[in-house]
C-alpha cells in the first residue's frame, strides 16, 4: 500500500522565506448581478483528449523560463486555457514550488500589449506586415544565395542553454560562423570566474541546508540569486532545528538580509577586506592555522580587525562575534553575491569571500563539485556584460551586416556610456525575436512575434545544478492564443532548411526538432522504453534527470596575489554617496516590468509598488533635511534620475539605492513611463580582473527639488494610517504563535 | 427502439412557453428567460424525450464536474455518422459542416450564472440521481425546467439566490432506502469562493 509522503518543507515554510508570494489576483464578476441567458458563448470541444473534463483541470509539465534557474512547473489548464502554475514535484530545483516572478508569466501569455503579427519597417516606424513579407525582407540578407558569413552575422541572445542554445549555433554554423553573443545585464560572471580558477567549476553546489552557519556578502540567494526557488526550499531546511544561524553582510537590505540573524551594513565594494579581517582572525586559532600557508597568513596580518573597521564601516568587535560563531558552529557556509562582485575589485572581493570557505574547511563538505552534464553543448552558454562590450566594438568595426536579437533589450539596460542605440544604425539587416515590443526591437528592421513561453516547446538546463543534473523539458500548455506568432524554432528552421536542405529538411517543424533530440538522448538514461514510450514519460514528467555523481575538487591553489587591497578610498567630494542599486526578485533587470502582477506585489523591504524610490538611511535623511516623498535628483558623473525619497533603516548611511526595472519608454502599459531607469546613471567603471560592469562602484550626490509626492506603499504600523493602526504588526519573536492561530 | 422512420415531425415539438419574461412562477420567482437563438436549433425533445435517452448520455460531465458542458462534437457526429436517414435535415447538414470544418459551435449559454457563484453539478447530481435514485429528468429539472419538452433550451426556473436557498432549507429524504432527511448547505461560501 502506498503511504502518503510528507513533504520536508511545508508549504509554509516555504512562503515564509519568499519574499514575492502568491502575486495572483482575482477578478469578481463585474456588475453581473444575475443569471444570464443569450449573452456569453459556451464552445464544446471538437475532439478532445478523452481525459479532458470541461470544468475539471488537467496539469501539464514544463519549464519556467522566467529566470535562469529553470524550475520545473505544472499548468492548471482548464478548457484549453492554462490558468495557474505550481511547481512540478518532479522537478530536483523547484520541488513543486514557484516564486511570484513564475507565477506571473501567465501574464506575458495573456498580456494585451502582446505582439501578434510581424512588423517590418518603413522609414521611421514599424508597420505591421504578414509573415511572407517579413521572410521577405529576411532572405533577402540571410537567404539561400546570401554571402554573409563569419562576423557579418551576430546572434544575441540572454544565457540560452538546452536546444536553443544548440539551434541558434547550428543556425549561426550555416553561416560558417560562432558569433553568438549572450548578453546579461545582471550577470554572475565575476564569481562565476573566482569559483572557476579556485574550483574548477563556475558553479559548485552550495549546500545551505547542510550547512549551520551561513555567512553572505550580498548574496540574495532568496530573492534573486542563482536559484532562489531551489535555495528557498533548502532554507527551510537549514532553519528547523537545530536551528541554522545566517549572518548578511551588504551595503542595501536585500530579502536574504531581512531574513537574517545578524545584518551588517557594509561601505559598497569593502566586502573582501571584511572577509579578510575574518580569516586573518579565524587563523588565530589552532585548528584553522593549520591549513593556512604561511606565505597567506602573512599577508592576512594586513586585516587587523581595526583597520578592517576603519575601511568597511563596520564595528571592529563584529569581527570577533562573527569568529567566535564560525570556530562554534560547523560546518559553515560562505557566499559572495552581486553586491560584493559588483566593484573595481569585484574579483578580489569574491575570491576573499570564497577563501574563508576554503580556511573553514567547507570546500567538500557545504561546497561540493556538480555532476558532470553528459550533454555539455545544452549547457547555457556564459552571459555577460563584457558580451556588451563585444558587441560594441563588433558595431564599431562597422562590418556587421545582420544581427537576430532574441531574449535581451541592450538599449534599456545597456549603460549610457555605452551607445548602442545609435550604432544600431551601422546594421542593415537586425531581426528581434520577442513577444512584446521592448526599447531594442523598436529600433529593429523586422519584429518577429513569437510564442509566449507557455505555448512552446524547448529544453533546459540550468546553470546552477544542485542535485545531479535537470534537463527540463518545456511543452506548451495551451494552443497559441495569437495565430500569427510562431516559435523561435520554426523560424530558424525555415532559414536553415533553406541554406543547410540535407540536414535539416527532415524535421517539418521545431516540435520534431526537440522530439528527436530528446529521444536520442535515451542511451545515457539507459531506458528500455521504445521512442515514443521515452519521449511521452519526458512530457509527462517534465524532467529527465541525471542522478549526482560523487567528484572531487583537483587540488585548490591560493594565491595571494588576488587579495584586495587594505586601503581606504576617500569619498568624492563632488559624489558624496555610493550608489547601490537594488535587484528585485521580481522585474529583476527590468525584463519582466510589463507583468501587472509584478508591478502590483509591493517590494519586501519596502512595501512600494508601481514605482521606484530613493533609498535612503533616516539619518541622513535628517540631517540633509529629506522626508518622505520628496523628489530627489540622483546625479553621477553619466547623467541624473530623479525619484522619491523613502526612508529606509536598512541601508548604510552613506549609500542610496534605486531598485533596477522600471524606467521604460516602450514596454507596453504597464511598463512604460513609469520610474527610472538606474542603468543608465552607472559609471563606466569595471571589474579590473574580467571586465564586467561594476554595477555598484558609482558614486553620487543628491539635490533636493523641493517638489514631493506620495509614495505609493504598502506599509505597517510605521505610517500614519488615516491616524489609527489599521494593520498592527508585531516583531516574530514576540508573537506567541500558538495563541495566534 | 426504432430510429428509422421514427413517426413525428421534427417542427412539431411542443414547447411550454409558461408565460412573459419576469412573470410570477409557481414557486414565487420571475422566472422565465429570454428565448435564445442558437447555432443550430437543437431538438433536446427528440433527443430526450422521443428517443428516451438520458440527459447525461450527452450531458456526461454533470456527474464529474462542476459544469455539466456542452457534449463534444465528436459525440454528436459520433451517434449521426450512423443515422443516414436524418443526414439531409438542415440541422444535420449544420452539424456535419462543423464537423468538417474541425470547428466548435458557438453555442449560446442559457443557464450562465455571474462568476461570483459556483454551482456544482457533480454533487447534485451524485446526491440526486445516483444516491437518491430519483428520474434523471426530475433531477436536471429541478434547475434547468422540463428540457426533453423543449426544442433549444430556455431557463424557466429563477436560479436566483432566494431560490437556490429555498432548495437549501428543504429537507430531502437522503437515499432512495434511508428514510432520514438532510437539507442542503447553507454556508456562504460553499457558492461564493
Ligand atoms: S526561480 Fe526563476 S525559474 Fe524558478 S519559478 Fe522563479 S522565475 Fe521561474
Amino acid at each position: 500500500m502506498a503511504t502518503e509522503k510528507k513533504p520536508v518543507v511545508d508549504r509554509r515554510d516555504f512562503l515564509k522565506v519568499l519574499g514575492i508570494s502568491g502575486a495572483a489576483a482575482t477578478l469578481a464578476g463585474c456588475g453581473n448581478t444575475s443569471i444570464e441567458s443569450g449573452v456569453e458563448k459556451v464552445q464544446s470541444y471538437v475532439q478532445p483528449e478523452d481525459f479532458v473534463v470541461p470544468g475539471n483541470s488537467v496539469f501539464y509539465a514544463s519549464t519556467c523560463t522566467q529566470c535562469q534557474s529553470n524550475c520545473g512547473i505544472m499548468g492548471r489548464v482548464r478548457e484549453g486555457r492554462v490558468l495557474k502554475l505550481e511547481g512540478n514535484p518532479n522537478s530536483i530545483i523547484s520541488k513543486g514550488k514557484i516564486c511570484g516572478l513564475g507565477q506571473a508569466s501567465i501574464q506575458v501569455q495573456y498580456n494585451p500589449d502582446r505582439l501578434t503579427t510581424p512588423m517590418i519597417r518603413d522609414g521611421e516606424s514599424l508597420v505591421p506586415a504578414t509573415w511572407d513579407q517579413a521572410i521577405k525582407v529576411i532572405n533577402q540578407g540571410l537567404g539561400k544565395d546570401s554571402q554573409i558569413s563569419g562576423d557579418e552575422i551576430i546572434f544575441l541572445t540572454n544565457g540560452v542553454s538546452g536546444h536553443q542554445k544548440v539551434l541558434i549555433d547550428n543556425f549561426l554554423e550555416s553561416y560558417n560562423s560562432k558569433n553568438h553573443i549572450a548578453y546579461e545585464a545582471l550577470s554572475n560572471r565575476v564569481g562565476e570566474t573566482v569559483r572557476e580558477n579556485l574550483y574548477g567549476y563556475s558553479n559548485p553546489v552550495q549546500k545551505v541546508k547542510d550547512a549551520k552557519l551561513i555567512v553572505s556578502f550580498g548574496n540574495d540567494f532568496l530573492g534573486s540569486g542563482v536559484s532562489p526557488v531551489f535555495m528557498a526550499t533548502q532554507y527551510a531546511q537549514f532553519r528547523k532545528a537545530p536551528r541554522g544561524t545566517l549572518i548578511q553582510i551588504e551595503p542595501r537590505m536585500t530579502l536574504t538580509g531581512g531574513n537574517a540573524d545578524r545584518w551588517y551594513p557594509i561601505r559598497p565594494g569593502t566586502e573582501g577586506v571584511f572577509a579578510l579581517g575574518l580569516a586573518n582572525a579565524l587563523v588565530q586559532h589552532p585548528e584553522y592555522d593549520k591549513t593556512v600557508p604561511e606565505e597567506l597568513k602573512l599577508a592576512l596580518k594586513a586585516y587587523d580587525k581595526y583597520t578592517v573597521g576603519e575601511i568597511t564601516g563596520i564595528n571592529p568587535d563584529a569581527i570577533g562575534h562573527v569568529v567566535a560563531m564560525m570556530w562554534e558552529k560547523s560546518p559553515t557556509l560562505v557566499l559572495s553575491g552581486a553586491t560584493a562582485e559588483g566593484h573595481k575589485q569585484g574579483y578580489q572581493n569574491a575570491y576573499a569571500i570564497e577563501l574563508l570557505n576554503v580556511i573553514l574547511g567547507n570546500v567538500g563538505k557545504t561546497v561540493t563539485p556538480p555532476t558532470e552534464n553528459p550533454f555539455p553543448q545544452m549547457n547555457p552558454i556564459n552571459a555577460s556584460y563584457q558580451s556588451l562590450v563585444n558587441l560594441d566594438n563588433q558595431l564599431n568595426t562597422k562590418k556587421t551586416k545582420a544581427m537576430l536579437i532574441m531574449g535581451v533589450n541592450p538599449i534599456y539596460t545597456g549603460p549610457s556610456f555605452v551607445d548602442i542605440k545609435n550604432k544600431f544604425k551601422n546594421v542593415s539587416l537586425k531581426i528581434a525575436m520577442v513577444t512584446q515590443l521592448d526599447e531594442t526591437a523598436e529600433m529593429c528592421d523586422v519584429v518577429l512575434p513569437l510564442l509566449s513561453p507557455v505555448e512552446e516547446f524547448g529544453t533546459h538546463v540550468a546553470s546552477y545544478q544542485p542535485e545531479g543534473i535537470e534537463i527540463s523539458i518545456q511543452q506548451p500548455l495551451m494552443e497559441k492564443l495569437h495565430p500569427h506568432t510562431k516559435s523561435f524554432g520554426d523560424v530558424l528552421l525555415v532559414l536553415l532548411k533553406e541554406r543547410d536542405p540535407k540536414n535539416y529538411s527532415k524535421y517539418p517543424d521545431y516540435y520534431s526538432y526537440i522530439r528527436e533530440a530528446v529521444v536520442k538522448s535515451k542511451p545515457v538514461f539507459k531506458s528500455s522504453m521504445t521512442d515514443d514510450e521515452f519521449w511521452d514519460s519526458a512530457l509527462m514528467n517534465g524532467v529527465l534527470h541525471v542522478p549526482p555523481k560523487e567528484a572531487e575538487f583537483t587540488k585548490i591553489k591560493l594565491n595571494t596575489a588576488d587579495l584586495p587591497k587594505a586601503e581606504n578610498k576617500p569619498l568624492d567630494v563632488n559624489y558624496p554617496f555610493y550608489f547601490v542599486p537594488s535587484i528585485k526578485a521580481d522585474l529583476r533587470d527590468g525584463k519582466h516590468a510589463n507583468l501587472p502582477w509584478l508591478q502590483e506585489s509591493p517590494d519586501p523591504m519596502t512595501t512600494v509598488v508601481w514605482d521606484s524610490w530613493v533609498e535612503i538611511h533616516p539619518k541622513t535623511a535628517e540631517e540633509m533635511q529629506i522626508r518622505e516623498g520628496d523628489i530627489l535628483e540622483v546625479k553621477s558623473s553619466m547623467g541624473s534620475l530623479m525619484a522619491k525619497a523613502y526612508l529606509f533603516p536598512g541601508i548604510q548611511p552613506n549609500t542610496i539605492s534605486i531598485p533596477f526595472g522600471q524606467g521604460h519608454s516602450s514596454y507596453g502599459r504597464y511598463a512604460n513611463n513609469r520610474g527610472v531607469n538606474p542603468f543608465k546613471i552607472i559609471n563606466p567603471i569595471t571589474d579590473e580582473k574580467t571586465g564586467e560592469l561594476a554595477l555598484f562602484a558609482t558614486r553620487v550626490q543628491i539635490i533636493k527639488t523641493g517638489n514631493k509626492e506620495k509614495v505609493v506603499k504598502d506599509e505597517g504600523p510605521t505610517t500614519l494610517q488615516q491616524g489609527r493602526k489599521l494593520v498592527v504588526t508585531m516583531a516574530a519573536d514576540q508573537a506567541e504563535l500558538s495563541k495566534e492561530v | 427502439m426504432a430510429l428509422v422512420g421514427a413517426s413525428y415531425s421534427i417542427n412539431a415539438e411542443p414547447f411550454k412557453a409558461g408565460g412573459a419574461p419576469g412573470t410570477q412562477t409557481i414557486d414565487g420567482y420571475n422566472a422565465l428567460g429570454p428565448q435564445v437563438e442558437q447555432p443550430i436549433e437543437f431538438p433536446h425533445y427528440t433527443h430526450a424525450n422521443v428517443m428516451k435517452i438520458n440527459c447525461m448520455y450527452c450531458h456526461t460531465y454533470a456527474r464529474r464536474s462542476a459544469v455539466s458542458g456542452i457534449p463534444r462534437l465528436d459525440k454528436c457526429i459520433g451517434c449521426h455518422k450512423m443515422i443516414p436517414e436524418v443526414r439531409d435535415r438542415p440541422r444535420i447538414k449544420k452539424l456535419f459542416w462543423y464537423w468538417d470544418n474541425h470547428k466548435s459551435i458557438p453555442w449560446k449559454k442559457v443557464h450562465d450564472l455571474p462568476d461570483f457563484v459556483r454551482f456544482n453539478h457533480e454533487r447534485h447530481i451524485q446526491r440526486f440521481y445516483f444516491q437518491d435514485k430519483r428520474p434523471v429528468r426530475e433531477v436536471c429539472g429541478y434547475c434547468h425546467g422540463d428540457v426533453a419538452n423543449m426544442t433549444t433550451a430556455r431557463r424557466v426556473k429563477a436560479i436566483s439566490m432566494g431560490w437556490c436557498i429555498d432548495c437549501h432549507k428543504k429537507d430531502h429524504q437522503i437515499s432512495a432506502v434511508n428514510l432520514k432527511t438532510t437539507n442542503g448547505p447553507n454556508d456562504c461560501w460553499m457558492c461564493h469562493k
